[in-house]
């Protein structure tokens, strides 16, 4: 990945689908911004930059998810505060930073799934597509379909294989026996889990091993064909290999679906997303190029973090 | 990564997020389904409803100050219930004897002196089983066990004088009241083995740790904490013995009974037996007579209800660890 | 000085002798105590043994259960408690078939749908409906819901199996619920939030996710449900007629059909006869042997409701 001029400052250019460049900033940064306005943003390094290593941004990449200024209170907590960020297509974006500073709640405004749990408010826009999912008449149903999601520990139906993967299709319709048939395999393959159980379809989901059951999830989560995979630290609790196994699997997906990572594991973020964001008691401190995060913070708190100050 | 043509904004995507896509059948179907569970709701309400307003309507105009405290005249046909309200009480009294001992000591077993020990998973077993135990064979034991057995045996013991003339070996209040305490064992014991549980074990250790006996921990610390639920289930074991007829009907509950009864071992009539007499085998009786004895029965049986969950909220509040 | 010590330390250890002698006395009467709560269910299933080996000493186990002719009255008495038993299974499946599907629809509605107000407000009168003595259920049976359905039917008489069913259906209905209830209760969250993810209705995740998984409760609530109203009394005593016929004739029109006839159950039987019976003679001992078919059935019921909920647990 080429070292961009504006990298040093987190800030890249995106270009929509007019070809106008649009420029994302966090609130802190846009603090760091006005401080900088006078300067040069050209980087002076003696050397030059490290040569590419496992993130590449497109710049040339559709935004899929556009966060605007978005509030999201718990009754009276204020679990989200002013969040505005980009998601683009085709890519992995993680977002990092202890518990319980609201990457999962943010993750799951993005399917509306918060609204599960009684008295929540949302304010501000989330625009998937250039559609403001937010808004009422939207059909949760349908944005549910487009926005899948993987959870933590994996929650397999107590049914067969086959059924766990042909329930999102059969709910929305889908009955004949050839059509699942197909869908069912399309998307155990898409899991790379298909070889493993093609032959135990009919085996109960509870006698695969953790690291299978999470692709059986995820397999379950491609059957209703979705834009988007939101995955809610999905390798906590399973073990290294099969971590790893998930995250070639990530890599793999990334080429047809837009994946966004919560994660409390950095190096897992560091190793599998194109793009990193850094999440603090509610609010997104930066996001930027996963190298670029790593490696050239430009807020004191994501330094803070990454260099393991405060877990 | 493939190079992302500027892609327009596809409408029939967009359109589908901002709903319509689902058709208007499905939507009337899962309207339908909603319907169906609420009307099953209510199905299983409207009854309560329903007993409740026949009972007010056709037994409210017999309750008066002498219906609960005048005997039955005219054979039966008129007159009050005082001598069936009295049985029924004496019967509360008697069960209550019997069951608290063996049901707060059952329980105490359970909690402080035999947990985990197998003889508590056979105790357990027996309780799930006499739960399940019918009702009128609780009341066939009470009559071959209780009546006949170890009341004729005391019989021949100690009154041969009067036999054949049957002194214990007859119906009488103690045996329906150990009958009685038998069916409610299942619920006092469960209520009180909760009530005890729900101490913080914390106490029972400090309570050691200072040189207590387990005895006088249980007495002095563990009771007086699960007071209040023990109570709530004792209550709600004598409400459901207040409204039990088949124990009773083999072990002492008599027809009528010119006397209130005066020992442990006198026959008694009580409330729900009276009412099954009077609704069955008296004909010619003025109606408002059995809607006014099964009023009565009810409010004595859901009042105690109410007190008992009065108590249990009282436990749960009163509960500041 | 020294012997106040000595007095103080002779009361102290008196006073450790009577505390360690009460702690003692304690254990063993608590200990006696549980024993005989187990003693008293041994007790139970011996006396009815003991009390209905002599009817099966004179007439045979086959004769009892298949008999088709309950006639107590000597000389030519028969013991055929086949009406009793079809009884008892009539009424009973009648009961069932009203109470298991209202009551899980219920339960669902309770513990899925209905906001915690409304929900705790329902509990009560669920609660209340449980409390109902039988022997006021009975009566209501005979005085209102026996007259309206024989109005209703043009029957012969209100007092029937079906009038007897739908009561029992009203007696089970508190245990099915809360039973059911708390099965659907158990289901983990996980599997509501991961249907919901994919896009299912609250609906749909209820019917597809929810009740599927919570089947073994179900079906221990069904069980528990079952058992008791089998074992209910005085409900089918005063409602259901009283008459000895077998119930055979099940898909006949109203007039005819079983359903509508007078029958009369185990229970009833048990109830209604011991009284009047002189005890060691052979009705005697007959009652006692319909007691322990009851035992026996009403043990099973349970048994495999204990089995559905307790093995059903990984």
């Amino acid at each position: 990945m080429r070292s961009h001029p504006f990298s040093a400052l987190g800030r890249v250019p995106a270009v929509d689908g007019n070809g106008k460049r649009k420029l994302e900033m966090t609130m802190a940064q846009s603090k760091t911004e006005s401080k900088l306005s006078a300067r040069d943003v050209t980087p002076i390094t003696a050397t030059p930059p490290p040569p590419v290593v496992k993130s590449a941004h497109n710049t040339k990449a559709r935004t899929k998810f556009r966060v605007e200024d978005l509030n999201f209170y718990y009754g009276k907590h204020h679990a989200l505060k002013g969040l505005s960020l980009e998601i683009f297509e085709h890519e992995i974006t993680a977002l990092i930073g202890p518990s319980g500073c609201g990457k999962s709640t943010f993750l799951r405004t993005l399917n509306r799934m918060n609204e599960v749990l009684a008295d929540t408010r949302t304010e501000g826009r989330i625009l998937l597509d250039d559609v403001n999912i937010c808004e009422r008449r939207v059909d949760v149903v349908e944005l549910r379909k487009r926005v899948g999601m993987v959870f933590q520990k994996p929650n397999p139906f107590p049914k067969s294989i086959y059924e766990n993967v042909a329930y999102g299709p059969r709910i929305h319709g889908v009955k004949r026996r050839g059509d699942l048939d197909e869908i069912v395999e399309k998307s155990l393959r898409g899991a790379a889990l298909w070889d493993e159980v093609k032959d135990v379809l009919k085996k109960s989901a509870f006698d695969l091993s953790g690291g299978q059951q999470q692709r059986l999830c995820i397999a379950r989560a491609l059957a209703v064909e979705p834009d988007v995979v939101l995955m809610d630290e999905p390798c906590s609790a399973l073990d290294p290999i099969s971590t790893f196994r998930i995250e070639e699997l990530m890599e793999g997906l990334k080429q047809r679906y837009t994946i966004v990572l919560v994660t409390h594991n950095m190096y897992q973020a560091s190793r599998v997303s194109q793009r990193t964001g850094f999440f603090l008691m509610g609010e997104l401190v930066e996001i930027g190029p996963t190298e670029d995060i790593f490696e050239r913070p430009q807020d004191r708190r994501t330094d803070d973090y990454i260099r393991g100050r405060f877990g | 990564m493939q190079a992302a043509a500027p892609a327009p904004v596809s409408s029939p995507e967009t359109s589908a997020l901002l709903g319509g896509k689902r058709p208007v059948w499905f939507r009337i179907w899962e309207g339908c389904q909603y319907g169906v569970l609420a009307l099953s709701t209510l199905s299983v309400l409207l009854p309560i409803l329903g007993i409740s307003w026949f009972l007010a309507s056709k037994g409210l105009a017999a309750l008066n100050w002498e219906f609960i405290t005048k005997a039955p005249e005219k054979q039966m046909q008129a007159g009050g219930i005082m001598p069936a309200l009295v049985g029924t009480l004496y019967l509360m009294a008697g069960t209550f004897l019997f069951a608290l001992p063996l049901g707060l000591f059952g329980a105490i077993y359970i909690t402080e002196y035999g947990r985990g020990s197998w003889f508590t998973r056979i105790l357990r077993l027996a309780i799930v089983n006499l739960a399940g135990v019918p009702s009128v064979v609780y009341g066939l034991f009470g009559l071959g066990f209780f009546v006949l057995f170890v009341g004729g045996g005391i019989d021949k013991m100690f009154f041969s004088q009067n036999l054949p003339k049957p002194t214990y070996g007859t119906g009488a209040l103690i045996w329906a009241s150990l009958t009685l305490a038998l069916l409610i064992l299942p619920v006092v014991i469960t209520a009180a083995e909760e009530a005890l549980l729900s101490v913080p074990d914390s106490f029972r250790q400090a309570s050691l740790a200072m040189g207590s006996t387990r005895w006088q921990t249980v007495w002095n610390v563990v009771l007086p904490s699960a007071l209040p639920g023990i109570l709530t289930g004792m209550i709600l074991g004598l409400s459901r013995a207040a409204g039990e007829t088949a124990p009773i009907l083999l072990t002492g509950a008599a027809y009528f009974q010119s006397t209130l009864p005066d020992s442990a071992h006198s026959p008694f009539m009580a409330l729900p037996y009276h009412l099954y007499i009077i609704s069955t085998q008296v004909p010619d009786i003025d109606q408002k007579i059995p809607w006014g004895t099964a009023l009565v029965l009810l409010i004595l049986v859901l009042g105690m209800n109410a007190v008992a969950s009065f108590f249990r909220a009282r436990a749960r509040a009163g509960r500041r660890w | 000085m020294a012997s106040q010590t000595e007095v103080k330390v002779q009361a102290s250890k008196a006073r450790q002798v009577g505390r360690d002698f009460s702690d003692r006395f304690m254990k063993a009467f608590i200990h006696v105590n549980a024993f005989m709560v187990v003693v008293s269910v041994f007790l139970i299933f011996a006396f009815l043994i003991k009390e209905s080996l002599p009817f099966f000493q004179q007439r045979s186990v086959k004769s009892l259960i298949l008999g088709p002719s309950w006639y107590p009255l000597e000389p030519s008495d028969t013991f055929g408690a086949l009406p009793l038993i079809g009884g008892t299974l009539l009424t009973t499946g009648i009961a069932i078939v009203i109470a298991l599907p209202l009551g899980v629809l219920c339960a669902i509605f309770l513990g899925e749908l209905a906001p915690s107000r409304l929900k705790n407000v329902l509990k009560s009168g669920v609660e209340v409906l449980a409390g109902i003595p039988s022997v006021v259920i009975g009566f209501i049976g005979m005085t209102v819901v026996g007259p309206l359905l024989q109005e209703k039917f043009g029957l012969l008489t209100g007092l029937t199996a079906f009038t007897g069913g739908l009561l029992l259906a009203f007696m089970a209905l508190p245990t099915i619920i809360s039973i059911a209830e708390d099965a659907l209760h158990a289901v983990p969250h996980d599997y509501r939030q991961a249907s919901l993810a994919l896009g299912a209705t609250r609906l749909q995740t209820i019917w597809r996710a929810v009740t599927p998984a919570a089947g073994r409760g179900i079906i221990a609530a069904l069980m528990l449900g079952l058992g008791r109203a089998i074992g209910e009394t005085m409900t089918v005593l005063m409602a259901t007629g009283n008459a000895a016929n077998v119930p055979n004739k099940l898909f006949a029109p109203v007039a005819d059909n079983s359903l509508f006839m007078s029958i009369r159950t185990l229970t009833a039987t048990i109830a209604a006869e011991m009284g009047e019976t002189p005890q060691g003679s052979l009705h005697y001992h007959a009652l006692f042997a319909l007691g322990i078919t009851l035992f026996l059935i009403t043990f099973t019921v349970n048994t495999l409701a204990d089995l559905a909920l307790h093995r059903g647990k990984r």
